[in-house]
């Protein structure tokens, strides 16, 4: 019997050892930050911290992998946000409209291809050489030279035309350059080589101090800042994973710290949980074409979704906010386009959830209910495989939801978690769960205007009339005046994208974005976040402030 | 207990190990629908009368995730270690019999695979076959062969040299009839121990793979998708996630271990004192 028992604990021992030391591999690469490193991390209470200081916990996706180089996609990649140690020649306003920052006028010409751009005369970088139009210039003709996070196809030169005016020449119309501005941080031309990712110069509210990569990034207030006074004098940035968020907020050793629906029922004493309205949506594609391969021979199409009947049906027959209480807690809210809110967002998109009229439509469109309790129609299963990102429990949730919300329609849904590496091929033919939202309208002409094979690129679909409300968008020499054309592709009354146009993609959610913040923290009113939880909430923090 | 002796008291252990095996790979099979069931009105539910093992984050019941979990590893187990062992086997008397050239090859590849630690070969052959249940069975049948292998082969140029196996060589019977008719029944007590003893293993890199990511995929009910889930909400105390599964999973890899230690004995009672 003692064998036995002596064979069990070592089985046991080895069994938690191999699973532990699989473990490791995983820890976020910032999560020993706080044992080891504790410059950047509260060690006393924060009543003994530096008043004009903060410690702001992000995931550790958010560490810019390049450094601040706007070039390899610091605050102009995937995930925008304001670039703090840069300035920007516009801004967007809490509204998304477009407000200045280094620019003190815009023109555009008739023709759209020429935008002319006045910027002030008073800036400085923090080495102390004046930022004039030729650094603007350089900037973007380096950006459009090398950006590979970022398209900068519709730009064919920038050029300065005195110290304080810079001319963008378009190779096409661009009406909304303006939200293009607002996101490239201005390098000095002067001080840029292949390591200004890693020893960043600008003239923004920022500079770098410090950067522990894998733990943390220390910003300090630029003594030279032209712009409003900065309340914040030392920013630190610490890059761990969810879990060492909590557990830190939880130790008190960050003030702010990011963190998920699926905590939001836990309690941190002396934190409160702050939640932002966002237009970080999730919503899956419904391939619009019918079942058949490209030239490279992949699946492209769908043969259930490619009937418009059964995407409108989709669209009312889910319950969006029971998929809210179900999977985020309630903090989100329901999303029925990929810009809700924005000033580009055509309101026609919001439908209500009737799911009587959902089966009915289907039943009309001739997908009748088998025996199985399975729609079918002329062979035809109303069937689908909803794949999403595996590694994302959000996703895997909603598309769980959705597969749970679509069986009471008749519909079977399995889902299928899948790697990026092919996510993009099989969302050709089944549709991904996917996530979107950014404060530029041209996230709209990505997903549903048609590239040069004659389908939209994410998912197969087109619509002439789409496309060319679009294009008519672009080539508009009034940003104001786009706005309205935006809105007619989505729905201009006969076609569209939204319900009772085409359908082809199905938005579910915007969810909050989430944090612990110290109950004396005061944080700057925010405005929407974009898609990434992770450097918009400082966008403003040179206007925070302790209580 | 008194009433049975001790090669009883083996084979009822045997049993009894091997009969809970069975029946959790067949619940696992019956339930394996409902593991996959998705009710958010029953979420993060901790252990009760109704939820034995509690509930996770999308409201799937953990017992039968886990049963499910522990099935599918089991038949992952049978399949892999069975390769595995057939392999091992083929190789060691293919070694032994065929000559100095190909006895140094497959020693050489031995000593290849078992330079290379073992979870990144299972990684990489994984991934190259697409992951999922094909790539971990292949994964780990092509990397759990070695050792038993290497025995057999030890076995076998042992038996050449024994008296009968000469004999029977003189008496004209072909290398493929003296492998057959008197060297594999002679090997199989140690290839059937040596292939039940494979089986904890197998399961084990099975479970440790898919945590890691390159196993199987992440909405079928693998011990190894359970337990990597499981870490990101032990943070929030809901323990029960790991626990159970954790528990579980070393029970069976210990039946296991209990079925072959007591095969061994029961197949060769002289080994049982050692």
């Amino acid at each position: 019997m003692k064998n036995k028992w002596i064979s069990f604990m070592i089985a046991a021992i080895l069994g938690a050892g191999m699973l532990t030391a699989c473990g490791s591999g995983k820890e976020a690469p910032g999560g020993d930050a706080i044992g080891q490193e504790t410059q950047g991390v509260r060690t006393e209470s924060p009543s003994g911290a530096a008043e004009d200081s903060v410690i702001v916990a992000m995931g550790p996706n958010s560490e810019p992998e390049a450094g601040f180089d706007p070039a390899y996609g610091w605050g102009a990649g995937e995930h925008v946000h304001e670039p703090l140690i840069q300035s920007t020649l516009t801004v967007t306003n809490p509204d998304l409209s477009i407000g200045y920052d280094l620019a003190t006028g815009m023109e555009v010409s008739e023709d759209g291809m020429t935008w002319t751009v006045t910027i002030r005369d008073d800036v400085k970088f923090t080495d102390g050489e004046p930022l004039t139009a030729s650094d603007v210039a350089f900037t973007y003709n380096t950006v459009k030279a090398v950006s590979s996070v970022n398209d900068f196809t519709m730009l064919k030169e920038a050029k300065a035309v005195d110290d304080t005016t810079v001319e963008f020449h378009m190779a096409q119309a661009y009406s909304i350059w303006p939200y293009t501005m607002a996101i490239v941080g201005i390098v000095p031309e002067h001080a840029y080589g292949p390591d200004y990712g890693e020893h960043p110069i600008g003239s923004g509210r920022y500079l770098m101090k410090q950067w522990d990569k894998g733990q943390q990034i220390i910003l300090e207030a630029n003594p030279d800042y032209y712009g409003e006074e900065i309340k914040m004098k030392r920013v630190t940035v610490v890059f761990m994973e969810e879990d060492a968020a909590f557990a830190a907020a939880k130790a008190g050793q960050v003030d702010l710290a990011y963190t998920a629906a699926a905590y939001s029922d836990q309690a941190v004493d002396g934190y409160e949980l702050l939640s932002f309205e966002t237009v970080d949506n999730r919503g899956f594609n419904l391939p619009a074409i019918p079942a058949g391969t490209d030239e490279a021979g992949n699946a492209v199409g769908n043969d259930f979704t490619s009937d418009v009947e059964v995407r409108r049906a989709i669209n009312i027959g889910l319950d969006r906010q029971e998929m809210l209480e179900h999977v985020v807690n309630s903090y989100g809210t329901p999303a029925y386009s990929v810009c809700d809110k924005m000033p580009w967002y055509n309101s026609v998109a919001e439908v209500t959830y009737d799911p009587e009229k959902a089966k009915a439509i289907l039943e009309e469109a001739g997908w009748i209910e088998g025996a199985d309790g399975i729609r079918e129609k002329n062979g035809v299963q109303a069937a689908f495989r909803l794949l999403y990102p595996a590694n994302d429990s959000l996703r895997q949730a909603l598309a769980a939801d959705t597969q749970n919300q679509l069986a009471k329609l008749g519909i079977e849904v399995t889902i299928e978690g899948v790697g990026w590496d092919t996510a993009y091929d099989r969302a050709q033919a089944e549709p991904l769960m996917w996530g979107w939202g950014a404060h530029s309208p041209m996230e709209l002409y990505n997903i549903y205007h048609t590239l040069e094979n004659g389908l939209a690129g994410f998912s197969p679909y087109s619509n002439e009339t789409v496309d060319r409300y679009m294009d008519e968008a672009l080539a508009a020499g009034d940003l104001e005046d786009s706005y309205e054309l935006w809105q007619k592709a989505q729905w201009d009354g006969s076609t569209g994208v939204t319900q009772e146009g085409d359908i082809p993609w199905i938005w579910l959610v915007n969810i909050d974005h989430l944090y612990w913040s110290r109950e004396n923290l005061q944080v700057a009113e925010q405005k929407l976040h974009p898609h990434g939880h992770g450097w918009s909430i400082v966008n403003n923090v040179d206007q925070w402030s302790w209580k | 207990m008194r009433r049975f002796n001790g090669r009883q008291r083996t084979a009822l252990l045997f049993g009894l190990a091997v009969l809970f095996l069975i029946l959790i790979t067949l619940l696992g099979q019956l339930y394996a629908e409902e593991a996959m069931a998705t009710d958010f009105s029953r979420k993060d539910r901790a252990p009760c009368l109704a939820y034995l093992f509690g509930t996770d984050w999308m409201g799937r019941d953990m017992f039968v995730r886990t049963l499910t979990g522990l099935s599918m590893s089991i038949r992952i187990g049978l399949l892999a270690a069975g390769v595995s062992a057939l392999l091992a086997l083929l190789l060691g008397i293919v070694s032994a019999t065929m000559g100095r050239a190909v006895d140094a090859v497959v020693t050489w590849v031995i000593d290849l695979v078992m330079g290379i630690p073992h979870i990144l070969l299972l990684i990489l052959i994984s991934y190259a076959c697409g992951k999922g249940f094909r790539g971990v069975v292949i994964g780990v049948s092509l990397t759990h062969w070695t050792s038993l292998a290497r025995l057999i082969r030890g076995e076998v140029l042992q038996l050449k040299e024994a008296e009968y196996i000469k004999v029977a060589g003189k008496l004209g019977l072909s290398p493929w009839q003296i492998a057959s008719k008197h060297m594999v029944p002679h090997l199989f007590p140690q290839f059937l121990v040596g292939l039940i003893l494979l089986f904890p293993h197998a399961i084990l890199h099975e479970a440790s793979i898919t945590f890691l990511g390159f196993g199987l995929s992440p909405e079928q009910p693998a011990i190894g998708v359970i337990l990597s889930e499981s870490m990101q909400y032990l943070a929030m105390g809901k323990w029960w996630l790991a626990l159970f599964p954790g528990l579980l999973l070393v029970l069976t890899v210990v039946l296991f271990d209990v079925a072959g230690e007591s095969l061994r004995k029961l197949l060769s009672p002289g080994s049982a004192q050692v």
